[in-house]
C-alpha cells in the first residue's frame, strides 16, 4: 500500500531548538502526499510555522532529513527551496509596502526571459549615449564616429533582433548562450513581468492591479500579491500559513475557491489554521501538532471539528461562551456626528453617532475598509477628527493626545499587532508594560523604571494568559504569532481600562485562547467595562456583543441585537443593502 | 532583495545550536532562576553577569574581533605590496601604543564622546551626521567662557563643560525640532547645520573674538585663563576630560536602559507605530534625542578645548565628530561598545605615530586600517558568507579528503596568483601592454578565488585562462628581456591544478562540489 503513494514532501525525524531552549520540533514525521491539501493544526507555539520554515529554507533543522519529490535536500535558503516548485505564503507578510505589485514579485528574481520594454530600452540608450559622449573626448572625430555607429548599431540588435536574425539563431545551441550573455545587459523588463502577472492572476481568479502600490492595498490583497508571488516562481507545492485568519469571510470564501482550482490543477496544498471549519471543508488530510511532536496525521472523512480540537488542545473545547444578561450601566463613551479622513484627506468616516454603557459590549461589524480602522484610531487619540465630538466619561477626549485619552481610561487592541501593537525588537517584558511603563507601580523614582517590577508583573501575565515562549526576557520577535497576539491582548486587558476598543482581539488566536480570551472579556463586561468590539468575523461579534451596528462606507446603516439578526442578513447590510428605500441612495 | 530580507531575519531568529552554546545557556537559565530567590543587590549583580553569558552579548564582539583581524590581515597585504615590512609595523604599532597608553587614552576622549553622540541618537532611529558641528559649537562656547569671566578652581570648567554641552545641544536640537514638526530628514538637517557651525565658529575665531595682539595672525581666540583648565590626569596628555568620557559611557547606559525616556526613545527608533499607539510623544522623543546626542558631543569639543588646545583654532579637529560615526558603528551603537571602539582607535591613532617613526609606514595607514575595521562590521554579511563557507568546508573535509584539499590548493595558487600579479602592476617600466594583462590576471585571480570558496566548479575554468594569461605574459616578459621563469611555474602550478580539480568534480558527476 505505503509503496504506491506517491509524496510531494516527506518530512522525516525534524528536531529544532532555538537559542533560549524552546524546542519547537521533537522528532516531527510529516509526509505530504502529491496533489492532497493537507491542514496543519495546533495550539499557539506548537511549532506549525518553524516546521514549515524549515521545508522552506528558512530556518535550519538541527536533525532529521527533508525528501522533496524522493529528491533528498538541505535547503540552506529558501532559493533551495524554490527551485524545486515549494513556495510559502507567511503567516507575516513579506512584502514591501512602498514597492509596486510586480516590483515586488519579480525581487530576487531574474526573469527567464528579458525582453526589452519602453523604460529600460530607454535606460540602455542613454547610457549609451552617455559613454559616447564621454568617448568624443579622447578620440578623435573618424574614429569616434565609426566607434558611435557600431555601438549604436550594436544596441539596436541586442534591444530589437531583427527576425532574420533571429530564425539564423533559432534552434542552435548557440541561440541560448546568446540569450544568456545579453539577458545579463539588459535590465529588468516590469512591463513583461506585469503582463505575466496580470495572466497569472486572471488564471486563477487573484484579481490585482500590477501596477498599484503594496502599500495602498488592503490585507486581502496583499495576500494575493504573496501567493501570486509564489505562482509566478511556478510553485506547485503551497504552503500557506495562516493564510485565513487576516481575511474576512468573503475574502475567505474567495481564497477557498482559488485553493479548490489549484487543487484540480494538480497542486500540493499545505494550509495552516486555526479555525477548525476550514480544514474540514477543503482537506483530505489533517496533522495536528502539539508542544512540537506529532499528535497524529488523520483523513478528514473519518474525524471531526470536535476530534480535532480535543487533539490540539488535549481536553475538549467549550465553542459557545456563558454569556449573563448586561446590565448596562452608565454611558461611557459618547460619540457624536463623528466625521474622520484618512490619509489622503478623503473622507473615510461620514458622521457615525452611537453610545456605549458600563458593563456592555458593542460590536461593529463591517468589510474592511468601510471606515472601521478610522474610526478606531479617531477614537484611540491617532488620528484627528475632522468633526464631532467624543466623550469618555466626562471627559472630553476629541482630539487628543493617545496618552491623553489612555488616561482617560481607554485600552485599545490594535488590529495590526506588528505595525501598532507590539516592538518586537523589545523584550516580551517591556512589551507588556509599553504604555504603562511611565507610571506606579512601574518606576521607582519619578523617570526612573523599576526593572524588578517588570519582571514581576510580566510572569504573572505570561502566566495568566499563557504566553509560551522563551520567558519575559526574551525578543517578541521570537514568540509565535499567536503568542504575540496574546501579548497584546493580556497588556491591554490588565490596564484596567474603564472602556477597552479591541480590533481583531483574536485574530490568529487558537481555538483554546479565542475561548480564554472570549471569557475574559464576558467577565470584564459583567464588571462594568464598557466594550467596542471591532471584529471581521461575524460569528465572534454574535456571540459576544450585546449590540451590534453595521458600517457600510463610513455610515452606521444598521443597529441590531444579535438575538434579533442573523450572519444572513448581517452580511447583506456590510455589502451596502440597505433596509427598505434607503438603498438606492447608497447604490448612487 | 526581498530574498536578502529573509536571509536577515534568518540571521537574526536562526542561532544554530552547538553544544557549548546549549551549555552555557543551560547554565546561564539556571543561574538566573537561582538568583531570584537572592537578597536585592546580589541579585542584580548575577543578573548582571548572566547577561554576559549570553549569545546576544558574545555575537557583536565577536563579531568586531574577527572585523579586527580581518582588517589587519588586508593591511598587511597592502603593506607588503607597497614595499613595507608589515611585521615590523605592527611590532611598532603596538608596542608603540602599549607604552604609551596615556596617549591612547588621550586620543580615544573625544571619540568617546562623539562616538556616544551617535549611538544615542541611533538609539532613537535617528542618523547623526552633524556631531562635527555640535563639537565645534561646544567647544568655541567652552573657549569663551574659559576666559571671558574669571571664576574659581574647580566650577570653572564645569560651568564652561556644561555651557559647551548646552551649545552643542541646542545644535542638534534644532534639527532634532525640524525632523519632529516639519518632517525634513535629519541626515540633511544635521550635515547642513554641522557647515554652518563650523564656518559661523571660524568668522567668530577669525573676527569679533580673535585674540587681540598686534603680531597676531592666527585665527584664533584668546587663551582660557588657568582656572578653567581641565588636570592633567597621567603622562603628557590624559586629561580629566577621559573620566568626564566614562561617566557619560555610564550615563548613557543607564539612561537607555533604565530611565522612562530611554525607554521611549528605543521604542520610538523601532517602531514610531506602535510607540505612538502606547502612548508616547514621538515628536518630543526625536527633538530630545538629537538635542541630548547634540549635547554629547560638545562636551568632546569642550573638554578638548580645556584639557588640551586650551584655546579654540580654526580646524582644531580633524574630523572628530564624523569619525564619532564609525566609532558608534563598531561599537555596535551600544555605550560600552562605543568605549572599547573608541580606546581601539586610540590605540591605533597611538601605535601610528610610532609605527611612522620606526617602520616608515606613512600615518595614512592607520586610517585605512580604521576604514577597514568598520568596512567588514557594517558588511555583516559578507562575514557571515565567509563564516557559512568555512564551516561548510570543515564539514566537507570530515566526509571527503581529496576534493577539499585540490579546492583548498587552486584557491591558495589563486590568492598566490592575486598577490604576484599585484606586484607586477607596479614595474611600469615593461609597458602598457605588461601592466593591462597583469591588471586582467589579478581580477581573474581574485574572481577565481571567490568562485572557488562558493564550490562553483566554473572558478576552476576562471583559474584555467588565469594560468593562460601568465604563459602569455610570460611571453611577452621574455620580448622584454625579464625573468620570467617564476611566472611561468605559477602558470604552470595554477593550470595543472585547475585542470585536476576540473576532472575530479567532473569524475564525481554532480557532486558536492558543484554545489552552485
Ligand atoms: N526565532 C525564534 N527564537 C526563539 N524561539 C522561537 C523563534 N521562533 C519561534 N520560536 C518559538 O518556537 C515555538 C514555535 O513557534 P511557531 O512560530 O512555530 O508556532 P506556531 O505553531 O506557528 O504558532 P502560531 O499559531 O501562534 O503561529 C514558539 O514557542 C516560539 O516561541
Ligand atoms: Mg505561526
Amino acid at each position: 500500500m505505503e509503496h504506491d503513494i506517491k509524496y510531494a514532501v516527506e518530512l522525516i525525524g525534524i528536531n529544532k531548538t532555538f537559542p533560549g531552549g524552546v524546542q519547537a520540533n521533537r522528532d516531527v514525521t510529516l509526509k505530504i502526499r502529491e496533489g492532497e491539501v493537507h491542514g496543519l493544526l495546533g495550539e499557539n507555539g506548537a511549532g506549525k510555522s518553524t516546521i514549515m520554515n524549515i521545508l522552506y529554507g528558512f530556518l535550519s533543522k538541527d536533525s532529521g532529513r527533508i525528501i522533496i519529490r524522493g529528491e533528498e535536500v538541505e535547503p540552506k535558503s529558501p532559493q533551495d527551496a524554490i527551485d524545486r516548485g515549494v513556495g510559502m505564503v507567511h503567516q507575516h507578510f513579506k512584502l514591501i509596502p512602498p514597492l509596486t505589485v510586480t516590483e515586488n514579485v519579480i525581487l530576487g528574481l531574474e526573469p527567464s526571459s528579458k525582453k526589452p520594454d519602453r523604460n529600460n530600452s530607454l535606460a540602455v540608450i542613454t547610457a549609451t549615449l552617455l559613454a559616447l559622449f564621454v568617448l568624443s573626448f579622447f578620440l578623435p572625430p573618424f574614429e569616434f564616429l565609426i566607434t558611435a555607429a557600431l555601438l549604436l548599431a550594436a544596441i539596436v540588435l541586442i534591444l530589437y533582433p531583427p527576425r532574420v536574425f533571429e530564425n539564423l539563431m533559432a534552434s542552435t545551441r548557440f541561440r541560448a548562450a546568446f540569450e544568456k550573455l545579453v539577458s545579463d545587459v539588459r535590465p529588468l523588463g516590469f512591463d513583461d513581468a506585469a503582463k505575466k502577472i496580470q495572466q497569472i492572476a486572471n488564471e486563477n481568479g487573484l484579481a490585482v492591479d500590477p501596477y498599484a502600490k503594496v502599500e495602498n492595498l488592503s490585507v486581502g490583497l496583499q495576500q494575493r500579491v504573496e501567493v501570486i508571488k509564489t505562482l509566478y516562481r511556478e510553485a506547485d507545492i503551497l504552503i500557506l500559513d495562516e493564510p485565513t485568519s487576516v481575511l474576512t469571510p468573503q475574502e475567505v470564501d474567495e481564497l477557498f475557491v482559488t485553493l479548490e482550482a489549484f487543487k484540480k490543477s494538480g497542486k500540493t496544498i499545505i494550509l495552516i489554521t486555526h479555525k477548525l471549519r476550514e480544514p474540514m471543508a477543503l482537506c483530505d488530510r489533517i496533522s495536528v501538532l502539539r508542544d512540537g511532536v506529532l499528535v497524529g496525521t488523520v483523513k478528514k472523512d473519518e474525524t471531526s471539528a470536535e476530534e480535532l480540537a480535543q487533539m490540539m488542545v488535549g481536553r475538549p473545547v467549550v465553542f459557545t461562551v456563558e454569556k449573563p444578561p448586561a446590565t448596562p450601566g452608565s454611558i461611557i463613551l459618547n460619540v457624536e456626528n463623528l466625521k474622520v479622513k484618512d490619509h489622503r484627506g478623503l473622507p473615510k468616516v461620514r458622521g457615525v453617532s452611537f453610545q456605549v454603557r458600563a458593563g456592555e459590549i458593542l460590536g461593529i461589524a463591517g468589510v474592511e475598509g468601510n471606515g472601521q480602522t478610522e474610526l478606531v484610531e479617531a477614537l484611540v487619540g491617532l488620528r484627528k477628527p475632522s468633526d464631532g465630538t467624543i466623550l469618555v466619561g466626562d471627559i472630553h477626549t476629541t482630539g487628543k493626545s493617545p496618552r491623553f485619552v489612555r488616561e482617560a481610561g481607554v485600552s485599545h487592541i490594535p488590529e495590526d499587532r506588528h505595525r501598532r501593537g507590539l516592538i518586537l525588537p523589545f523584550t516580551i517584558e517591556e512589551n507588556l508594560t509599553l504604555g504603562r511603563h511611565y507610571r506606579p507601580p512601574f518606576i521607582s523614582r519619578p523617570g526612573i523604571l523599576d526593572l524588578d517590577k517588570f519582571r514581576s508583573v510580566s510572569s504573572k501575565l505570561v502566566n495568566d494568559y499563557s504566553i509560551k515562549g522563551g520567558g519575559g526576557g526574551s525578543l517578541t520577535s521570537t514568540l509565535s504569532g499567536g503568542n504575540q497576539q496574546k501579548l497584546v491582548v493580556a497588556r491591554e486587558l490588565e490596564s484596567g481600562p474603564k472602556l477597552l476598543v479591541a480590533a481583531q482581539p483574536t485574530r490568529g488566536l487558537d481555538v483554546g485562547a479565542t475561548e480564554f480570551i472570549h471569557k475574559t472579556l464576558i467577565s470584564m463586561r459583567n464588571q462594568g467595562v464598557a466594550i467596542l468590539l471591532v471584529s471581521a468575523e461575524l460569528d465572534e461579534i454574535r456571540t459576544l456583543a450585546d449590540h451590534i451596528i453595521v458600517m457600510f462606507d463610513g455610515r452606521i446603516v444598521g443597529e441590531k441585537r444579535p438575538e434579533e439578526t442573523d450572519a444572513q442578513e448581517l452580511g447583506l447590510l456590510m455589502a451596502g443593502h440597505l433596509e427598505g428605500e434607503e438603498s438606492v441612495e447608497v447604490v448612487n | 532583495m526581498i530574498e536578502d530580507n529573509l536571509q536577515d531575519n534568518r540571521d537574526q531568529s536562526d542561532g544554530g545550536q552547538t553544544g557549548l552554546r546549549a551549555n552555557v545557556e543551560r547554565i546561564r537559565l539556571n543561574l538566573v532562576e537561582r538568583a531570584e530567590e537572592w537578597p536585592g543587590p546580589i541579585k542584580s549583580i548575577v543578573l548582571a553577569f548572566t547577561k554576559l553569558l549570553t549569545w546576544a552579548f558574545w555575537k557583536p564582539l565577536i563579531w568586531a574581533l574577527f572585523s579586527v583581524v580581518l582588517a589587519a590581515i588586508i593591511s598587511a597585504i597592502i603593506m607588503e605590496i607597497s614595499g613595507y615590512n608589515s611585521l615590523e609595523a605592527f611590532s611598532a604599532l603596538i608596542f608603540g601604543a602599549l607604552t604609551r597608553f596615556d596617549r591612547v587614552l588621550f586620543e580615544s576622549t573625544p571619540l568617546i564622546f562623539a562616538g556616544l553622540s551617535v549611538a544615542f541618537v541611533f538609539k532613537a532611529g535617528l542618523f547623526n551626521i552633524g556631531a562635527e558641528g555640535q563639537l565645534y559649537m561646544g567647544s568655541m562656547a567652552a573657549a569663551i567662557l574659559g576666559y571671558i569671566i574669571p571664576l574659581p578652581y574647580g566650577i570653572h570648567p564645569l560651568v564652561c563643560l556644561a555651557t559647551g554641552a548646552l551649545a552643542g545641544a541646542l545644535w542638534g536640537f534644532l534639527p532634532g525640532l525640524l525632523k519632529a514638526y516639519r518632517g525634513a530628514h535629519e541626515v540633511v538637517t544635521t550635515m547642513m547645520l554641522s557647515y554652518t557651525a563650523i564656518l559661523f565658529t571660524q568668522w567668530l575665531a577669525a573676527g569679533p573674538l580673535k585674540e587681540p595682539g598686534e603680531f597676531q595672525w592666527n585665527a584664533q581666540t584668546t587663551l582660557i585663563l588657568e582656572t578653567a583648565q581641565l588636570p592633567i590626569l597621567w603622562g603628557y596628555y590624559l586629561h580629566a576630560g577621559f573620566l568626564l568620557a566614562i561617566v557619560c559611557v555610564i550615563g548613557v547606559a543607564f539612561v537607555l536602559n533604565r530611565t522612562v525616556l530611554g525607554f521611549e526613545m528605543r521604542a520610538v527608533g523601532f517602531n514610531e507605530a506602535a510607540a505612538e499607539t502606547a502612548g508616547i510623544d514621538s515628536k518630543k522623543n526625536v527633538a530630545l534625542a538629537l538635542g541630548i546626542g547634540g549635547g554629547l558631543a560638545g562636551l568632546a569639543g569642550a573638554s578638548e578645548i580645556l584639557g588640551t588646545h586650551h584655546r579654540f583654532y580654526n580646524s582644531w579637529s580633524p574630523g572628530l565628530g564624523f569619525e564619532g560615526i564609525t566609532v558608534a558603528v563598531l561599537g555596535n551603537n551600544n555605550p560600552f561598545g562605543c568605549l572599547l571602539a573608541a580606546i581601539f582607535f586610540g590605540f591605533l591613532k597611538a601605535g601610528g605615530n610610532a609605527m611612522h617613526q620606526q617602520a616608515h609606514v606613512p600615518i595614512e595607514m592607520v586610517g585605512v586600517m580604521q576604514g577597514l575595521v568598520v568596512l567588514f562590521v557594517a558588511a555583516p554579511r559578507f562575514i557571515q558568507w565567509i563564516a557559512d563557507q568555512s564551516l561548510d568546508y570543515g564539514k566537507w573535509f570530515s566526509v571527503d579528503k581529496i576534493r577539499p584539499i585540490s579546492f583548498a590548493l587552486n584557491m591558495i595558487i589563486a590568492l598566490y596568483g592575486t598577490y604576484f600579479s599585484f606586484i607586477l602592476l607596479g614595474e611600469t617600466q615593461l609597458g602598457l601592454m605588461f601592466i593591462g594583462i597583469s591588471a586582467a590576471v589579478s581580477i581573474l585571480s581574485i574572481a577565481a578565488f571567490f568562485m572557488i570558496f562558493a564550490r562553483n566548479s566554473r572558478g576552476f575554468i576562471v583559474s584555467l585562462i588565469a594560468s593562460m594569461c601568465w604563459f602569455t605574459l610570460a611571453a611577452v616578459g621574455m620580448g622584454a628581456g625579464v625573468d620570467v621563469s617564476f611566472m611561468i611555474l605559477v602558470g604552470l602550478v595554477q593550470a595543472v591544478l585547475s585542470v585536476l580539480a576540473l576532472l575530479l568534480v567532473k569524475g564525481a558527476g554532480k557532486s558536492k562540489g558543484d554545489g552552485a
